[in-house]
Order: C-alpha cells, then sequence, then structure tokens
C-alpha cells in the first residue's frame, strides 16, 4: 500500500523535532539550518510554517518523529477515504 | 568535543573585550554543564562580600549539554549570579530556543563581568561576537526590545535573552525575559544584567551538534521518548499543561487566596481553573525537542482585554495573581501575565509583592494617598497599575521593588504579612494545607523560597495525605509505577515504605534536590511527565553515547549531588546561617481561613524535625546544616569550604 506524507501546519507546536531529525539522518548532525524540512516560528503570532527544501528525498522521518500529529505518514488509501 | 561545542565566551563588559574558555573534560564529567557549570564558575569567581549588583558579580548563561539535539524536551538554559534578592546563589532555568541557539553558534555558556559604561546588549553569531549599543533600546520593555533586535539584525530566528524596565531599575525581583513569553525568572537575574547596563542577548547560529555514538544516542533518545509517553501525565499535561494543578489545590484547601489566607476560593473551578481554559486556548506551543507543549497559545476574543495574544495561561500567575491577588478571571490574569513579562518582572515574586501591598492596603497600612489610587483585592487594573510603579520605581513602587522581606521593613507590623524564605517569595501552595516533598522544598531549596527544585518525581495530587504527619506523603499509585522508577533499589526501600509505599519526605527531597540538579545540568525539563520517567539510567545512556565521555547512573546522580552541595556552600560563604531554613510566621501563627484545610497550621518543633531528618538523608550536620569533610571528600569537593574567604 503507498504511503504519502499527510501534512496539516494547523497542529504544529513548533517544537523543531522533524528538523532535527532530518539533520541528524541526513547529515549525521543535529543542526536546524540546513535540514531539509524547516519550521518558520512567528512567536509573537503563535504560528508555525513547515517548508520542505527540494533536497527533500521523502524519507518520511520527520513525519516519524513528529510528536503533534502536524506531520503524519498515511496510507494513501485511507486518505482518500477521509477526503471522500 | 562531541555535544558539547566545547567553548564558553567569557565578556568583560567594563574592559569591552571578551575571550573564550575550553570545557575542560574533567568538568564535564563532574559538573555535567548548565547549573552545574554555573555552579563550579560562581563559586570560584564570587567572593565572600561581593555586591550583587556591584560589577564583581558574574552573569553565567550555561545551556545544558543535551539540548540541540532530539533527546524530549532538551531545551534549558540555566541563568546564575548572586541574587539581588536573597544575597545567596541566584538561579533560574529557562526552555525555548535560546539555548539550542546559543549551541548552534559554537558556545555552551556566556560569562558576563563587569560593567558597561553605556547601555550595551551582545550579540553572538556563528562563533563571533560584539558588543553593540542600545541607547535606543534602554527604557523599552522585554517585548519591544525582542522585535527592535530582530529586525535591525535582520533576522526574525534570532533567539534574545532582554531585560524590561524592571531590570534596567533594578528591581530585586527582575526576570531576564527569554523571547516575550518565556523567562529566567527567579532570584532577580534581571536586575544584574540591568546592573551591568547590559540589556539583551541576542543570538544565532547555524552550526551543529555532533554525536559520539550515533546509533547508541538515536536508541536512547527513542527509549527516553517512549518513557515519557508512557507516563499517565503525558496526555493531560500535553492537553492542559501546568494548569492540571488548578483543580487539586482548590480541592485541597491549599491554593495561597489573598495572600495566603483563604485556602479555597469560591467560584475558583468555574472562573480560574482548567476548566476554562479551553474557552480561551486551544492548542500548545512547544519549546525545542518538547514533545509536550506544556504552554498554550492564548487569544481572548471579548470583553475588556478582547485581542490579547500570548503564549502562557500557566499555574503561577493563574494561582499567584488569580488566588493570591484574587483576580477572578483568567482573561484579567492573561492582561496581568504580559504586563510582567513586558516590565520583565518574576511572576511568582510580583504577585506575591503585589498580594502583600494588598494586605497592607486592607490593613490601612498604606492607602490611596500613598498609592495614587485604591488597591483592592482583584483588582487587576490597580495590579498592573502598582506593577509599573515597582518596574519604574516610582512613589511606593520603589519601597516594594525591594522584595517583601526589605519592604516591610518599611512599615510597622507588616514582616508578619510577608511570605518568604531567604528573601525569596513563596507563592504557589500552601504548606498548612498540604504537607509534600514540595513544600518541604520551600525551606530546604538553595534558591530561597520556591517551588521548582524539590519535586517528588512520584507526586500524586489526587490524596493530600501525610500517614505519618509531617515524615511522610502517600504514594498512591500502581506497583508498576513503583517498580519502574528510575531510582537504585536500596535508595527505594528506604524512601518508600515497604508495605504501604509511603513516601519519606525529608528522604525523598534529598533525591528529588540531587535529581532536579542534574535536570537542570543537562537541560532537560521537570514537567511531571518527563521527571517521573527519566532518571539516572537513561541520562547516563544519553550522556554517554552523545559526548563519548562514559559515566554510571551512580555517577550521574553523585554530580547532581555535588552540584547541590557546591551551592549549599556558595551559600555559606555568603551568609546563609542555619536558622534562615524556616518558613515565615504566618504558617506557624495564623491557621487558614477558608476551605477543607482551615484551622489549620504548622507545628514549629515538627518541622525541625524533619529538617534534621533531611540534613541526616544529606549526610550533613542535623543541627547546623553544614555539609562535613567526609561528605565533602565523597564528592570530590574537599577542597572547597564554606568559610567566608
Amino acid at each position: 500500500m503507498a504511503r504519502e506524507l499527510a501534512v496539516n501546519p494547523g497542529r504544529c507546536t513548533g517544537c523543531c523535532t522533524c528538523a532535527l531529525t532530518c539533520a541528524i539522518t541526513h547529515q549525521g548532525e543535529f543542526k536546524l539550518t540546513g535540514a531539509f524540512i524547516s519550521i518558520a516560528r512567528d512567536e509573537f503570532e503563535g504560528t508555525f510554517t513547515i517548508t520542505f527544501s527540494s533536497l527533500c528525498r521523502g524519507c518520511k522521518k520527520c513525519a516519524l518523529a513528529c510528536p503533534s500529529g502536524a506531520l503524519r505518514v498515511v496510507d494513501v488509501e485511507e486518505m482518500a477515504e477521509q477526503e471522500g | 568535543m562531541y555535544g558539547y561545542s566545547g567553548k564558553i565566551l567569557d565578556i568583560d563588559l567594563t574592559a569591552g573585550r571578551m575571550k573564550e574558555r575550553p570545557v575542560e573534560q574533567d568538568w564535564a564529567r563532574e559538573y555535567l554543564s548548565g547549573l552545574g557549570f554555573n555552579a563550579r564558575l560562581l563559586y570560584e569567581e564570587i567572593p565572600a562580600g561581593a555586591d550583587p549588583l556591584g560589577p564583581e558579580n558574574i552573569l553565567v548563561f550555561n545551556v545544558g549539554v543535551l539540548v540541540g539535539t532530539t533527546v524530549p524536551t532538551a531545551s534549558r538554559t540555566e541563568a546564575s549570579a548572586l541574587s539581588p534578592a536573597t544575597g545567596l546563589f541566584g538561579t533560574a532555568n529557562s526552555g525555548n530556543f535560546w539555548g539550542s541557539e546559543l549551541k548552534f553558534a559554537g558556545f555552551d555558556g556566556v560569562v558576563i563581568r563587569g560593567k558597561a559604561a553605556a547601555p550595551v546588549y551582545v550579540w553572538i553569531c556563528d562563533g563571533q561576537a560584539t558588543i553593540l549599543p542600545a541607547d535606543h533600546l534602554w527604557g523599552r520593555d522585554a517585548w519591544e526590545t525582542v522585535r527592535r533586535i530582530r529586525r535591525e539584525l535582520g533576522d526574525g530566528a534570532i533567539q534574545v535573552a532582554a531585560i524590561g524596565q524592571a531590570g534596567e531599575n533594578l528591581v530585586r525581583f527582575a526576570s531576564v525575559e527569554n523571547g516575550p513569553f518565556d523567562a529566567w525568572a527567579r532570584t532577580g537575574l534581571g536586575a544584574v544584567m540591568g546592573s551591568k547596563n547590559l540589556k539583551a542577548v541576542a543570538v544565532r547560529g547555524r552550526g551543529a551538534v555532533r554525536v559520539a555514538h550515533r546509533k547508541e544516542f538515536l536508541q536512547a533518545v527513542d527509549d527516553t521518548r517512549k518513557a515519557i509517553f508512557s507516563s499517565p501525565f503525558y496526555g493531560p499535561f500535553s492537553r492542559f499543561g501546568t494548569m492540571l494543578a488548578t483543580l487539586p489545590y482548590q480541592e485541597f484547601g491549599a491554593l495561597p487566596g489573598r495572600n495566603y489566607r483563604l485556602g479555597a476560593i469560591e467560584n475558583w473551578v468555574e472562573t480560574r481553573s482548567r476548566k476554562v481554559l479551553p474557552r480561551y486556548s486551544n492548542r500548545g506551543v512547544a519549546c525545542v525537542a518538547c514533545p509536550i507543549a506544556c504552554a498554550h497559545w492564548v487569544e481572548i476574543k471579548e470583553g475588556p482585554y478582547a485581542g490579547l495574544r500570548l503564549k502562557d495561561m500557566e499555574v503561577t500567575p493563574v494561582i499567584g495573581f488569580g488566588a493570591g491577588c484574587d483576580i477572578n478571571n483568567l482573561p484579567a490574569v492573561a492582561m496581568v501575565t504580559e504586563t510582567c513579562q513586558r516590565l520583565g518582572l518574576d511572576m511568582v515574586s510580583a504577585a506575591a509583592v503585589v498580594a502583600f501591598a494588598m494586605e497592607l492596603y486592607e490593613k490601612g497600612l498604606i492607602g490611596e494617598k500613598d498609592l495614587g489610587f485604591p488597591l483592592n483585592w482583584g483588582d487587576e487594573r490597580a495590579t498592573i497599575s502598582l506593577l509599573d510603579m515597582i518596574a519604574h520605581r516610582r512613589g511606593l513602587g520603589d519601597v516594594l521593588a525591594e522584595g517583601v522581606r526589605k519592604a516591610a521593613e518599611h512599615f510597622p507590623g507588616a514582616s508578619k504579612y510577608a511570605v518568604e524564605v531567604k528573601g525569596l517569595e513563596c507563592f504557589l501552595l500552601d504548606p498548612r494545607a498540604r504537607w509534600s516533598t514540595w513544600t518541604l522544598g520551600y525551606i530546604t531549596s538553595v534558591r530561597g523560597g520556591d517551588h521548582l527544585r524539590t519535586r517528588n518525581p512520584v507526586e500524586n495530587l489526587r490524596y493530600n495525605e501525610n500517614p505519618v504527619p509531617y515524615l511522610t506523603e502517600k504514594f498512591g499509585f500502581s506497583e508498576e509505577m513503583y517498580e519502574r522508577l528510575d531510582m537504585p533499589d536500596e535508595l527505594k526501600k528506604e524512601i518508600f515504605d515497604p508495605v504501604t509505599r509511603d513516601v519519606n519526605i525529608p528522604k525523598m527531597s534529598r533525591w528529588a534536590e540531587d535529581l532536579i540538579a542534574v535536570y537542570n545540568a543537562l537541560g532537560m525539563c521537570i514537567r511531571p511527565p518527563v521527571l517521573h520517567t527519566v532518571g539516572p539510567t537513561l541520562f547516563a545512556r544519553l550522556y554517554a553515547s552523545l559526548t563519548g565521555i562514559d559515566i554510571t547512573p551512580a555517577e550521574v546522580i553523585r554530580a547532581g549531588e555535588r552540584i547541590w552541595n557546591l551551592q549549599k556552600l556558595f551559600n555559606l560563604r555568603h551568609g546563609e546561617k542555619p536558622g534562615d531554613a524556616d518558613y515565615p510566621s504566618r504558617f506557624y501563627e495564623e491557621p487558614v481561613r477558608a476551605g477543607p484545610a482551615a484551622g489549620r497550621r504548622l507545628d514549629r518543633e515538627k518541622v525541625r524535625e524533619v529538617l534534621r531528618e533531611y540534613y541526616l538523608a544529606r549526610g550533613w550536620d542535623p543541627d547546623t546544616g553544614l555539609p562535613g569533610a567526609a561528605k565533602l571528600a565523597e564528592l570530590n569537593l574537599q577542597s572547597y569550604t564554606h568559610q567566608r574567604s
């Protein structure tokens, strides 16, 4: 069954675990700048914007690490059912 | 080095010079990082007799070594200095993103010494540091300072530690704000920054944290995450944050209502408890790497405070201002919270000071002519006006800016209304109504009347029972929870009753203090789902695999004990006396007036007995509380002394 990354920015709490996980997975060290996913935190608005860089390889490790449900790995059929 | 950045930045504001000092491997193993490094630096550098607001004081920030990684809740940085509030070890811990940014900028910590000739701020970016003028920021509040620094340096991701007007004006309970909504709040560190003419420390880093043994580390991180998720507190804490405590405190009658007179408050549940939180907030905001996101984004959509938006609807301001000053609705408490965040005031002490002033007003010791306005219980507008007077040291605000202990000296007969220990206001939970490890911590804590350094990791808020009065508190969890608690078996047998599992309070206090010292040294958060489940075994695995420095669980907790003892030695050198470990007279002499605990007060003899038990558990002299030579040798502190030098 095809599995895809589902993004729900409204659930993001801004913890950046996704970006740290991406960096350790693909670059072998922890950092926030240079990961293939980044979270722009607008602190005064309490909002978070999730951006994937063109270098993202779609490994979905970020979603597996996301504690808030903003990033999830879902079955494509399941997603279609939910939306349909 | 792995895990560590390997460097501490040392800035002399008098000379306008800075240097880097390496993190020594021996230091790392014995003091870990964070609070541990701060304790060592303060002990070595601040002589007896130093003025907390003089250039001889140093202000130190050290980040926990686990920060910058995916270790859940590893976000925390400890800030320390000789405290203007207590004259003792001043220290506070804060999360958010400042610490991770400092590590990514290439430093584990920053030491600030001396005094700048004119207002400045420090800008640390990718291994470089610059001292910049701050005349244009002086006089501005902390929110505005954060905004302006980000704008003028052209990067919204810059993390800013800043003081508001309270710090500039040397208010003894001024905070260092960590971004707009978080803070190193307790013990008046903002005044130390103000005394140095230092408005802010801004940081930005694009570097990385390296890992010694990646596979082992990621496995340890995964196990830590699973442990935290397994805690029964995890779900409720994610949903309600610290507001969870608002219901049991009312149930126990342990609120500090109207300056510790009313233990329970009418309409509390409907107006100020977690039950009303969802009306104003429906989502959490996290510190870096935190899966709990206990802080809440708050939006007030109607009423006099419509339009107010901020992070935090936390138990501290809700109980402090909501109960202590009896401000009877959450939007008004949120408005007062914003005021404290902007002015840069420690909300625990600020609430205690306002409640103290409200009681003086009620008793007629101060009047409208002294203030320019009435100061009745529950009046949030008057509260905000008074906080503004304090932050700017205007009129009576100048007296109150000294904190309740010193302010009480100005009003004959007022000292009995001052609720503080060692000069630090304790303002959250009433020990007369709930006697526990937590409340014993008010008098054992090295930073004075405080509730955050002595917390039973298995505190149970469903019960309020002391099976042996003063000596034990009820455990009340499952046997599985007992088995899983990460504590050496022989110690478990000493702390927990073999049959009932009741918790020995003085012995648990010692364990809790050492454990929390480790948390504050490594940079993890003491929220219950974490404190509950993560102990020396996981810490040792995380630390060793991240840094490559082998350490055993026993050595980890020993480091915590060493850090606690060194803070105590610092305090003794700076004049702490055995009798200072005592509650304010109100708790002995006046019974709680209302609620389920009405009529209760503390028994001085019983408190002394339990304190003696605590000193014995610490290996200190049971009468004086002085750490003896054998204990210091055991901790490799034999060359350290509590003598004034």
